[in-house]
């Protein structure tokens, strides 16, 4: 009946243990039988043995937590034949003896003598002084560990009043109505119909206001430098721009300057490729040394230096997407880029403030709701 | 008479004995630990505050254990002489789990 060749020591059996511990599935007394492996194989080990097989270990740890449970059991029961409660010595003694009397111990036939005497207590103190002391392994804490449970309040705990006279008040007290009565919601917030739309008209206006500004803005922007709105923010692009800062100026409005055509690639042959590449480089170059000869050229090219500065209205908070737009071009490092996209950011204004336009003019009856 | 007196010197001796043996106990310390030894004890309704018992309880099963394993021990020695006495090889005295009983 022997089990396979699996010999274990004590560092395999904790890291076993371990193991079966982590896998979630714990059963009841895993860790006192974990420690009662370890116990039983260093004492094994003092006897003299080199190794174990899994199951002989096994089955001697159940020998010493049944001699454990079997001793304890015996003692109690002892104690409550004296009618106590409470073990001492005799009746430990009384339930070592009852154990080994199977097997025989002295003076297991001498009747009416004190228990101060008994063989098996002989038997043991000889045992502790022939053996050498072998201390435990590892540290172990006190378990089981006892968890302080949440009890529910009582009704004097709670000052409340049970809801009959057959209820004492040192009982539980019942939950509260709401947890299992279904009682019908109302909506506690007034509406007034009138005062709504008139907020919403309210609102609408300052939209459309905002707009008719950024509009007239936008119209502003190519006839003459305007200033900023905000004496702020007019500082601070003098600080930045001061010296001309090409990056800060206003975007030129279409016939302005003479800019070619982009020629989009229509077959992807070298010979056109080529073409496009060059004719894009040639469609830029006017550009790029307009803005290589910014500074000096100031007034030909009606560049002012202060830029307007375009608010957005967008929700509390959000204060970098209000910034000016060519604030996030100056960090890119390449000029190239910059005018090509001046000149896309050109056209897009454009078709926005179109598009305003046409809705200002397309519902006025909304401008006039005041 | 004489009977009871040597009775009497025989139960005081005891006595000492006892006495001693659970004041030493306290200095040795047993391979179960206390911990476990309780926790068991406590299982089956055992209860005493006294820590002597606890120790008395553990080295008691400590003796027992070791008995058995030294039966085992005696038994294994047995079989492997039996069937060594040809070879003469040293062989790991190892513990199977039908030498426990």
């Amino acid at each position: 009946m022997s089990h396979g060749d699996v010999k274990s020591t004590r560092d395999t059996i904790k890291s076993e243990n371990q193991q079966r511990l982590s896998l979630g599935r714990l059963k009841a007394d895993e860790f006192g039988r974990a420690v009662s492996k370890i116990a039983v194989a260093q004492i094994c080990e003092s006897v003299g043995f080199q190794g174990f097989k899994e199951s002989a270990l096994e089955a001697l740890t159940d020998i010493l937590v049944c001699y454990l449970c079997d001793l304890g059991r015996n003692a109690s029961f002892h104690a409550n034949l004296a009618g106590r409660t409470e073990c001492n010595l005799f009746d430990i003694t009384r339930a070592l003896e009852e154990l080994e009397a199977s097997h025989g111990f002295p003076s297991a036939s001498d009747i009416g003598h004190c228990l101060v005497g008994s063989g098996t207590v002989r038997e043991i103190i000889r045992f502790v002084d022939s053996e050498e002391e072998i201390p435990f392994a590892q540290p172990v804490p006190k378990f089981p560990i006892v968890r302080n449970r949440k009890l529910i309040p009582s009704f004097e705990h709670m000052n409340e009043k049970p809801p009959g006279k057959h209820i004492p008040t040192w009982l539980p007290a019942f939950p509260d109505p709401h947890t299992y009565i279904h009682t019908p919601m109302w909506n506690e917030r007034a509406s007034d119909p009138c005062a709504d739309k008139i907020e919403q008209a309210r609102q609408r206006r300052k939209a459309e206001k905002a707009l008719l500004q950024l509009q007239q803005r936008l119209v502003c922007n190519g006839s003459s430098g305007t200033s900023t709105s905000l004496a702020t923010d007019a500082e601070k692009e003098k600080v930045q721009g001061g010296e001309s800062n090409p990056f800060l100026a206003a975007p030129l409005q279409p016939g302005e300057k003479d800019v070619s055509q982009v020629v989009s690639p229509a077959k992807p042959t070298d010979e056109a490729s080529k073409g496009d590449h060059v004719s894009m480089l040639e469609a830029f170059a006017p550009a790029i040394e307009a803005m290589k000869g910014g500074p000096s050229d100031g007034e030909k090219l009606h560049l002012p230096e202060k830029r307007a500065a375009v608010h957005f209205k967008f929700r509390a908070g959000k204060k970098i997407l209000g910034e000016p737009l060519d604030l996030s071009l100056q960090k890119k490092g390449d000029r190239g880029t910059t005018a090509f996209l001046r000149i896309e950011e050109r056209d897009d204004k454009k078709r926005r403030a179109e598009f305003i336009l046409r809705q200002t003019t397309e519902f006025p009856m909304e401008l006039n709701q005041s | 008479m004489n009977h009871n007196r040597q009775s009497n010197d025989g139960k005081h001796d005891d006595d000492s004995a006892l006495s001693d043996f659970l004041a030493s106990l306290m200095d040795y310390t047993p391979t179960i630990p206390d911990e476990l030894v309780e926790h068991y004890l406590a299982k089956s309704g055992f209860q005493c505050p006294d820590v002597r018992l606890i120790r008395l309880v553990a080295v008691a099963t400590q003796k027992f254990v070791a008995e058995v394993a030294n039966d085992a021990l005696q038994h294994c020695k047995a079989r492997q002489a039996a069937v060594v006495k040809d070879k003469r090889e040293k062989q790991q005295k190892v513990i199977s789990f039908d030498a426990c009983f």
